[in-house]
């Protein structure tokens, strides 16, 4: 890619960040508005009771994705490097990350209702303990219903991709890189750590952002379905909602970013 | 060891076999890359090697250092000897590879600066100290006719040079860990005409201190550098004998009159 074509992209995904966050800004008060005509309005929502939820939130979300996302890459290093191609842990968890990244988010949202309506008995308890008048507080709560929902959720949704990104990023090393490497009598950690590694982190980074950006889209998901399946109590809704839509969409384009200003160093030359 | 093929031109050879192959089968899969074949490689010449694209060069490469091991599912047959000793009982393999100098065509990568590039197998042979390195470094450099052209930018990364300075830093790199063998594999396929005189002024220089296998898709490389020259086709060994002979009016097989005339096929 030469450097004019790199700058358009660059203004091009600027715009389209801007774009996205000011369209975010006016989708969040509409949120908020309909919560207040509903009567359920809390003058306190956005400030006060506000913040505190969604770092509570954040708090639980980003642990978990962030544990999901470095198992996926560790299974991927271990998938690509350790395993030959024939090998049949290799086919069976590549078989499997191809037919789980191939669904939706959609159908994960899909799949968390049935999940939540199966166990409907445990989350109806929750709710119960949870007196009502806390119910912004509750969903990610640990150990609860949508807790565990949610945890499943994310090693289904962003465990594959992870693995599939991290393996992209592991591939793109070319052949010779690694065999001059071994060639100068290097050990595979070596040519791992010193030549592989180095090289593929800046897709490694898009990889991670692309898998969390599935995970806070599957966050709105169940918040929305959450919010949806509780009408009559929207507090926290919308600050919820708009910060996972809005992590999501942010961290897709922090991956495309990355992948679209990470030129491989070997074609940089003449 | 006396055979009537070891009659070489002038400068190199004393005919001491430094590698011994003899019958070398090699597959990838299910088919073949080499079908048998048998000769030595004697100390401080340059053996010259050609042969048509999937001729199996490159293989031959690969088995000497035992890189080819990489490659999943390939079958290795006969034997190879480094020195008299079988090269797959080397326990050390990482040690073997050192004990050979491997310069691959460009595109290779060289994502580091200059610098590291040549300190690479210094270090990963657990050499630490920076002056020790330095001296490495500008021993290399200066030996891949390098030096001059970089020695103030040794920071710089290894890919923002020209394809012939490139080629020269994987040459200083494949020396910096002092082999006893230096193979090169069509080194000239991305360099200029001037560059390549270069570096085999360069060859004919390390000549003196390793014994060099250049495989070459250059016929008149091999005329004008190697000792003795063989030719490949299709995995098997047609003909190895002095430079002079391969490129007679009269070898002893017409494929490789063929073939370094530029009439083959
Ligand atoms: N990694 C591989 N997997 C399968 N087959 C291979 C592999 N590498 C080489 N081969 C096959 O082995 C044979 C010899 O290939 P090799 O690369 O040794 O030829 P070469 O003489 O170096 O050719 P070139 O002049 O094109 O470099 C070819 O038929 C090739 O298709
Ligand atoms: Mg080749």
């Amino acid at each position: 890619m030469t450097r004019p074509k790199l700058r358009k992209k660059i203004i091009l995904l600027s715009i389209t960040v801007i774009i996205e966050i000011v369209a975010l800004i006016f989708f969040w008060n509409a949120l908020k508005k309909t919560d207040v005509t509903n009567g359920q309005a809390s003058p306190a929502l956005g400030t006060s009771g506000g913040l505190p939820n969604l770092l509570g939130d954040l708090n639980l979300i980003l642990p978990i994705s962030f544990l999901v996302i470095l198992l996926g890459i560790a299974c991927a290093f271990y998938v690509e490097e350790w395993l030959s191609a024939t090998n049949w842990v290799r086919r069976f968890i590549e078989s499997q990350v191809a037919f789980l990244t191939g669904i939706p988010s959609l159908l994960y949202g899909l799949l968390a209702v049935a999940v939540f309506f199966g166990y409907a008995g445990v989350f109806k308890a929750t709710l119960q303990n949870a007196e009502g008048s806390a119910l912004a507080g509750t969903p990610f709560q640990r150990n609860t219903a949508l807790f565990y929902t949610e945890t499943l959720i994310f090693i289904l949704t962003v465990m594959p991709v992870a693995i599939k990104t991290t393996q992209t990023a592991l591939r793109s090393v070319e052949t010779p890189i690694r065999e001059s490497a071994y060639a100068l009598g290097a050990t595979q950690w070596q040519v791992l750590t010193k030549q592989v590694v180095p090289r593929a982190f800046p897709r490694m980074l898009a990889g991670g952002c692309r898998a969390m950006a599935r995970a806070f889209a599957a966050a709105a998901l169940l918040v929305g379905i959450y919010a949806w399946s509780h009408t009559m109590e929207l507090r926290g809704f919308p600050d919820r909602f708009m910060l996972f839509l809005g992590g999501a969409l942010l961290l897709s384009n922090a991956s495309s970013f990355l992948t679209e200003i990470y030129v491989p160093a070997s074609t940089q030359h003449n | 060891m006396t055979t009537p093929m070891q009659t070489n031109s002038d400068n190199g050879s004393q005919n001491t076999p430094v590698i011994e192959i003899s019958d070398l089968k090699v597959r990838y899969g299910d088919s073949p890359a080499l079908n048998g074949i048998s000769f030595d490689v004697y100390q401080n010449e340059i053996l010259g090697i050609i042969g048509p694209a999937q001729s199996g060069k490159t293989t031959l490469l690969k088995v000497i250092n035992r890189t080819l091991e990489l490659t999943p599912d390939t079958t290795v047959e006969g034997s190879v000897k480094l020195d008299g000793v079988d090269i797959r009982t080397i326990g050390d393999v990482y040690g073997l590879r050192r004990r050979i100098g491997m310069v691959l065509p460009l595109p290779v990568g060289l994502p580091l600066s200059i610098y590291d590039n040549v300190a690479f197998a210094p270090r990963t042979a657990g050499i630490r100290a920076k002056s020790e390195l330095d001296e490495i470094v500008e021993r290399c450099l200066q030996q891949a006719a390098l030096w001059d052209e970089v020695k103030d930018r040794l920071d710089s990364l290894g890919t923002k040079l020209s394809g012939g300075q490139q080629q020269r830093l994987t040459i200083a790199r494949a020396l910096s860990h002092q082999p006893e063998i230096l193979c090169l594999d069509e080194f000239s396929i991305a360099v200029d005409p001037v560059t390549t005189m270069r570096i085999e002024e360069v060859l004919k220089t390390l000549q003196t201190e390793m014994t060099i296998l250049l495989v070459t898709n250059l016929v008149q490389q091999a005329k004008r550098l190697a000792n003795r020259t063989a030719f490949f086709l299709n995995g098997d060994l047609i003909e190895i004998d002095t430079t002079d002979v391969i490129f007679s009016e009269n070898p002893s097989n017409q494929a490789t009159y063929d073939y370094v005339n530029g009439t083959f096929g």
